[in-house]
């Protein structure tokens, strides 16, 4: 379970706040879907979760199956199963993408205490998640990111997801700069990977990808804290009545 | 009016000692004539310092302290278990050698005797006969150069390399022409090698600068002079590992006849000093040039790489790209100097100097000077000097990689653009377990 009680959250470099006493409690097995205009402090949830530097934690606490992920440094955080489908990925230049997924399996793996892939076991695992999201072998052996377009970044977030096996899955704004087509195929790598053992948050603008990646639980987010919950309709009203009235509120 | 500076202890003790050694130097007398006139222009000179614009980062004057005695006579014993730890990966490259111990031919060290279509001969030999036969330019346009380090070169040269490889000819594997210093006391050691290769002939020809264990302090002077006649094609690398206490002043003469080809490659890692400077001329048209390389520099180490290439002909190609990686103090140099004269249309020419800096004292100095004065040319230059990326970084641990692994792997990524231009197979992985070798050596 992932739980997050009253995280209160500032720019490390100025003075303000831009998350203001965020509760959330994610099941495993569940996923939830967190919307809400933009500057709502969505993003930043998202990459405080991760352990991005820049932040600065002045209250509360998050904890995932009990142990606190604060205190963890990112690739700590990423052995003990969290990851972060990033909005924008980052272009990695030199370093092949078939070398950087093999790398990030392995060190995983050695935290873990789990035994390394032999090269095989990882090309037949990397090989056959990349086909099911349309990536090709020819994007494998790029440099990571470098050159690709905003939807094979995406579908290469999801593929790292994949790959690396993850138990909390963060997807920050996964829907953006995608068409229909990929939203699809992203959608569905993301749907496989539902599991009892994984909660996932899926963090977006729009309702749409919600037609796709089913919600368990809809948080509105707005000025740094969640403003309401409740079912996947609360996606749906939102897409009717928009964020006029959470960020009056805030 | 210029009022000319007082000559330093260096150059005083220059001087000096050619005057000193200058009888056990090899040589007939043309050859002798040939390098008084050199100390005298040197002597008019003095070393280059950085009033003098291609010296501006890299003043000798500053740099060279004092003059070490000139390497002489019988070199150290060396054995070849020795050569091969101090060449570390490019020790097992399937070539032909030709080894220098301290400026001199070492007969029992190489195997490149009795090769076809390909003579190698020692420079001294070539200089004790006819002025005629030597090859060098030393007797025409190298000498008009008016560059003191050139004109140090053409004083105390002792011995290098002078290879021709004959028309259409292309010897199967390389040849790998190693200098190494060996002896404990500290010495100027001066090498010219002529590399010749006729119309059609192709070849790779890998210089290597090297220092055994133990050895005393270097101050190493090298000229190569290339020729490359109609439609040849060179694979030149040139790796520089010369030590701590070692000062090492490069420089590569090349002119280019038509369709020629010529590829070349400098890695220098481990050295207090370098500077390698490149000269290229396109006498031909349709010619391409091709020079790249990667400096990685720690300590208060200096590198300093300065290539003038000049368009003088039309529908000539260069491109040139360097990358450095930066520790501690250590300061990169480069100065891109390209020249199209006029009526050299079509010309293009790229360059792109790169520098990685892993502290905060580190410095890059990046010149660009292109001197176009045709109207139908494309010509561009880039360079940036930047630290390891924090989003990379972070992108790299949010995936489970820890900081050393993400740094090294953002490193490798960084140089792998540069090593990737090396198109034998053995030769890129010969520098490149050189350049992760010497980059983990690098401190954060």
């Amino acid at each position: 379970m992932l739980e997050i009680k009253n995280l209160q959250v500032k720019l490390a470099e100025e003075d303000k706040t831009i998350l203001n006493g965020v509760t959330l409690r994610v099941p495993k097995g569940e996923v939830h879907a967190i919307m809400g205009p933009n500057g709502s402090g969505k993003s930043t949830l998202a990459y405080v979760l991760a352990g991005r530097e820049g932040y600065e934690v002045t209250g509360g606490s998050v904890t995932w199956n009990g142990e606190d992920v604060l205190a963890m440094a990112p690739d700590e955080r990423a052995a003990k199963g969290v990851f972060l489908a990033f909005q924008y990925p980052i272009e990695i230049p030199g370093v092949a993408t078939m070398t950087f997924l093999r790398t990030a399996l392995n060190a995983v793996k050695r935290k873990r205490g789990e035994k390394e892939l032999t090269t095989p076991e990882f090309l037949r695992r990397v090989r056959e998640e990349a086909a099911s999201l349309g990536i090709s072998e020819e994007i494998l052996k790029r440099p990571l990111n470098v050159g690709f377009s905003g939807g094979e970044k995406k579908r290469m977030e999801i593929l790292q997801m994949a790959v690396l096996g993850p138990t909390l899955c963060v997807l920050d704004e996964t829907d953006s700069g995608l068409d229909i087509d990929a939203m699809r195929i992203v959608s569905a790598g993301v749907t496989k990977l539902k599991s009892k053992d994984r909660a996932m948050l899926v963090i977006t603008h729009y309702q749409r990808l919600l037609n796709y990646i089913v919600p368990d639980r809809v948080h509105v987010m707005a000025g740094g804290r969640i403003q309401k919950s409740g079912g996947k309709e609360l996606a749906l009203e939102l897409e009717k009545s928009g964020y006029a009235e959470f960020t009056k509120a805030a | 009016m210029t009022v000319a500076a007082p000559k330093t202890k260096a150059e005083q003790a220059l001087t000096r000692n050619f005057e000193a050694v200058a009888a056990r130097l090899p040589g007939g007398r043309a050859v002798a004539d040939a390098r008084k006139a050199a100390i005298g222009a040197f002597a008019a000179l003095g070393l280059p310092h950085r009033r003098i614009e291609e010296w501006k980062y890299t003043d000798l004057r500053v740099a060279l302290k004092e003059a070490l005695p000139p390497a002489v006579g019988a070199p150290a014993q060396v054995t070849v278990a020795e050569i091969d730890a101090a060449l570390g990966a490019l020790a097992g490259l399937d070539a032909h050698r030709v080894v220098f111990v301290d400026g001199l031919h070492a007969p029992q060290l190489s195997s490149a005797a009795g090769l076809d279509e390909v003579t190698i001969q020692p420079l001294a030999a070539a200089l004790a006969g006819p002025a005629d036969r030597t090859g060098t330019g030393l007797f025409g346009e190298g000498a008009a150069r008016q560059e003191a380090v050139v004109a140090l070169n053409t004083a105390f040269m002792t011995d290098g390399a002078v290879v021709g490889i004959d028309e259409r000819a292309k010897p199967a594997k390389p040849l790998l022409l190693i200098f190494v210093r060996a002896g404990a006391e500290g010495r100027l050691v001066t090498t010219r090698n002529v590399l010749k290769l006729a119309a059609g002939a192709r070849a790779t020809i890998i210089e290597a600068h090297v220092s055994l264990a133990g050895a005393g302090p270097a101050q190493a002077n090298t000229l190569t002079e290339v020729t490359l006649a109609d439609g040849a094609h060179l694979a030149h690398a040139k790796v520089t590992l010369a030590g701590e206490a070692a000062s090492h002043l490069g420089t590569a003469m090349v002119t280019l006849g038509a369709e020629a080809i010529y590829w070349s490659f400098q890695l220098t890692a481990g050295t207090q000093l370098t500077r390698n400077t490149t000269f290229v001329d396109f006498r031909g048209e349709d010619a391409k040039l091709d020079v790249s390389g990667l400096f990685l520099g720690r300590g208060s180490e200096h590198i300093d790489t300065t290539l003038v290439v000049d368009h003088a002909v039309p529908a000539c190609e260069s491109r040139e790209l360097f990358k450095g990686v930066l520790a501690d103090r250590a300061r990169g140099v480069f100065q891109g100097k390209v020249i199209v004269r006029p009526g050299a249309q079509k010309s293009d020419g790229k360059q792109m100097a790169q520098a990685l800096m892993l502290s905060p004292d580190a410095e890059f100095d990046s010149k660009p000077e292109l001197e176009i004065y045709a109207d139908d040319v494309v010509c561009g230059h880039g360079s940036t000097a930047a630290e390891l990326d924090e989003d990379m970084m972070f992108y790299m641990r949010a995936r489970g990689i820890p900081p050393e692994e993400a740094r090294e792997l953002l490193i490798e990524g960084f140089i792998g653009e540069a090593l990737d231009k090396i198109e034998d197979e053995a030769v890129r992985e010969a520098f490149a377990a050189i350049a992760k070798g010497r980059l983990a050596q690098l401190s954060g």
